[in-house]
């Protein structure tokens, strides 16, 4: 994440994983989960939180996902199944199921597939959020496998030369592992930046930078752009995004069709509507795979060659002014580090709301307990 | 493609389909190539030529294929052969081959594979040039499955925070069938644009854009700019390389797609490491950062829709889905929301009627290359 995107440091006030773990499993066991379906969703929160993507931990999530299960637009119990299978593919309705407890259960389809045939792919339809796409992908790297997640998610982006919204931020995460290296972990929006970031840039009060939205008419604005800073992070409304790229010339065009790749893998293959055809919000859909690397190559060449290659990436000289290359994962995992130790840095905005749901859950929540303490 | 890589009109000849096609293929078979090979080789050229993407046609690699077969640096007679295999999945030793001769041979493998389990993916090593690569893909879509291809490639790219190239232009190909409606066909390098693209910028004496190119030092240069200006070595003798040998000696380093980081060029590099994993670690090739590159990997893969959705259900939806976008306002006039391969469709349906257009200075060189080879002329 850019450096404008943390939470200031001043401000920050740390929590411990385990009691941050204990406080989300329990909202959602309230929010009607069962525990095991909890346990899933609060291990894919917390994976963000610790990885430093805060934009898809419980800051940003929990509460959308509290929201979800009050208004009704997502199914606590979901009776999610397979409505078509083959040797290495599955279809999966979700029963409008959170994505961070249906996907998790499909990439372990996936993965049980890749194991017989050498790859699994699973397109799941009739879903809802799935929290952060690198998760689910890298599920399959404990078993040597590489993974992928896509979501096709709500429509505010602009494609190239469009004058509204049409197609969603629709990430792609890719895992590869290495031998003793920082796996590589990619996830990202094919949009210029996630909507997310949008919330966090409201609730932080920081501009958005060139080429990541455009104006009322669909033309991407290529100056900093101020936001107002609003007591409601989540109200995104009317903030129309561009596609990686930003612009036909940088690429948008590239953007907007990976996109779509994402829409027909994730949605049309499943058969849910989608891009400019979507009419319910809260409805996200999404693709994931496993590949087995042994089906391909001795699986220890492999992770040697990879931790050779991604040393050579880091190792790259850094133009003038940064301080290193990097690749992606490297950072998350230097992160998780840092944080499993000294804990998750929360913004006070997002205390007061984990107090105000404890108590309004009864839910034991108590600072003076050893489970905050400032960093 | 952008409007100022087409050849101006008073540059242009229009040649016949069947004729372009019959005097490439008697061309490469100069060359020691099987018959059948020349005509796999000779539809993957003529494909883009039709489609409009005359980066990758005739008129481009063409001449460059030729060079590396001169020069041995390909092998016309590849014995490529699947060193490892399960149900769904191989790995192809190319024997040093033309890609565009083995990856249409690779995804038919895979197409039979996904038959039977749903999905093939086959990653190949030891290759040469796959050309266009939404040709690979669209083998694909032709049999009711979604195609993708990935070619991991010569370093031309800098990645981001990087003050050196290192990693290829890393192309990513996808291509899903419609019903009515043309199919929808991705094809593009994760640099902001392709490594032939200024081959043609060179030939065609257009300036390069903001965000396409770094300058000496790594950092992306955010304005308009000449090759000429650039002061980089001169790069007709790069052509003269690449028509000669075979291979691209650009001095020219690209920009990952996005061009700066703040615009998302993390992500273009990030996509071609998965192109490099994918197409090349996979297969046991050492890929640009290494250093050691010597040959290209690809990746291709086929996806059977009927595994999971009725076809049928699928291509009405995907008509209905592409339509969306082409009823899109757009956000100025004169501008059309398009998606992926409705252009190229457009242009191949055009170009099958009223010819192939070429530059002057192709039909030269093909008027000279076919009385040196004595083959049938244009």
């Amino acid at each position: 994440m850019l450096e404008r995107f943390h939470v200031p440091h001043d401000e920050e006030i740390r929590i411990q994983h385990s009691e941050l773990q204990r406080l989300s499993t329990e909202i959602l066991i309230k929010s009607g989960l069962t525990n095991h379906h909890a346990k899933i969703a609060t291990d894919v929160l917390l994976k963000a939180d610790i990885r430093g993507v805060d934009t898809h931990g419980v800051s940003n999530m929990l509460r959308n996902y509290v929201q979800y299960f009050n208004e009704g637009s997502a199914n606590p119990k979901p009776n999610w199944k397979i409505t078509r299978e083959t040797e290495s593919c599955a279809t999966v309705d979700s029963d409008q199921g959170l994505g961070v407890v249906v996907v998790p259960l499909c990439m372990e389809i996936a993965i049980e597939k890749a194991k017989k045939t050498g790859v699994g792919l699973v397109s799941i339809g009739n879903s809802r959020h799935l929290g952060m796409a690198a998760y689910h992908a890298m599920m399959a790297l404990e078993h040597d496998m590489i993974g992928t997640c896509m979501t096709s998610s709500t429509t505010n982006v602009v494609p190239t030369h469009a004058g509204i919204p049409g197609i969603g931020t629709n990430p792609i995460a890719v895992a590869a592992p290495a031998l003793s290296k920082a796996p590589f972990v990619f996830d990202a929006a094919t949009s210029a930046i996630a909507t997310n970031k949008v919330r966090v840039a409201q609730r932080i009060g920081v501009p958005l930078a060139p080429g990541w939205i455009t104006d009322e008419k669909g033309n991407p604005i290529m100056v900093d752009t101020p936001l107002k800073q609003s007591d409601d992070p989540n109200d995104v409304a009317g903030i129309m995004q561009t596609p990686v790229g930003a612009t036909r010339e940088l690429g948008s065009h590239k953007g907007f069709s990976l996109g779509m790749v994402v829409d027909i893998l994730g949605s049309i293959l499943n058969g849910s509507l989608a891009g400019p055809l979507r009419t319910f919000k809260a409805h996200q859909n999404h693709f994931v795979a496993a590949y087995s690397i042994d089906a391909f190559t001795e699986l220890n060449k492999f992770k040697k060659m990879m931790d050779e290659y991604l040393q050579i990436l880091e190792d790259l000289p850094p133009v003038k002014g940064q301080k290193r290359v990097l690749y992606a994962g490297l950072m998350e995992e230097e992160t998780t580090k840092e944080r499993m130790k000294k804990g998750i840095p929360l913004h006070p905005e997002v205390i007061n709301w984990l107090k105000d749901i404890c108590s309004e859950l009864t839910i034991e929540f108590d600072l003076s307990e050893g489970g905050i303490k400032d960093a | 493609m952008l409007e100022k890589f087409h050849v101006s009109q008073k540059d242009v000849v229009y040649i016949n389909e069947e004729k372009l096609r019959s005097v490439t293929k008697q061309i490469l078979m100069t060359q020691e190539i099987p018959e059948k090979d020349a005509s796999l080789a000779t539809d993957a050229l003529i494909k883009a030529d039709l489609r409009g993407v005359e980066s990758h046609g005739v008129s481009n690699m063409l001449r460059a294929y030729l060079g590396a077969f001169k020069s041995n640096s390909l092998n016309p007679k590849p014995n490529w052969k699947i060193v490892k295999e399960t149900a769904s999945c191989a790995t192809i030793n190319s024997d040093n081959g033309l890609g565009i001769v083995v990856a249409p041979q690779a995804m038919e493998i895979a197409v039979e594979k996904a038959k039977k389990t749903g999905a093939g993916l086959v990653t190949m090593n030891n290759c040469g040039h796959l050309g266009m690569l939404a040709y690979h893909s669209m083998i694909a879509s032709q049999n009711d499955m979604i195609g993708t291809t990935m070619a991991a490639c010569s370093p031309r790219m800098v990645p981001t925070y990087s003050s050196v190239r290192a990693l290829g232009t890393n192309p990513i190909s996808y291509s899903a069938p419609a019903d009515k409606l043309p199919d929808f066909v991705f094809d593009a390098a994760m640099t902001s644009v392709a490594g032939n693209k200024i081959v043609l910028a060179s030939r065609l004496n257009v300036p390069l854009s903001p965000g396409w190119i770094a300058d000496k030092d790594g950092n992306p240069i955010m304005d308009e700019v000449s090759i000429d200006e650039l002061n980089h070595e001169d790069e007709s003798k790069n052509l003269e390389n690449r028509y000669n040998k075979g291979y691209i000696s650009s001095s020219v380093d690209l920009l990952p797609f996005g061009g700066t980081r703040e615009i998302g060029s993390h992500k273009g590099y990030s996509m071609a490491v998965v192109v490099d994993i994918l197409a090349g670690i996979l297969n046991g090739t050492r890929t640009a950062p290494t250093g050691e590159y010597k040959n290209q990997g690809h990746f291709v893969a086929a996806y059977d829709i009927d595994a999971f959705i009725d076809k049928k259900e699928f291509k009405e939806l995907m008509d209905r889905y592409l339509q969306s976008f082409l009823d899109l306002p757009s956000n100025s006039e004169g501008k059309k929301v398009v998606y992926a391969g409705y252009l190229e469709s457009i242009e191949e349906n055009k170009r099958s009627k009223s010819g192939i257009p070429l530059h002057i200075e192709v039909v030269d060189w093909f008027k000279k290359i076919s009385t040196e080879l004595k083959t049938e002329s244009l």
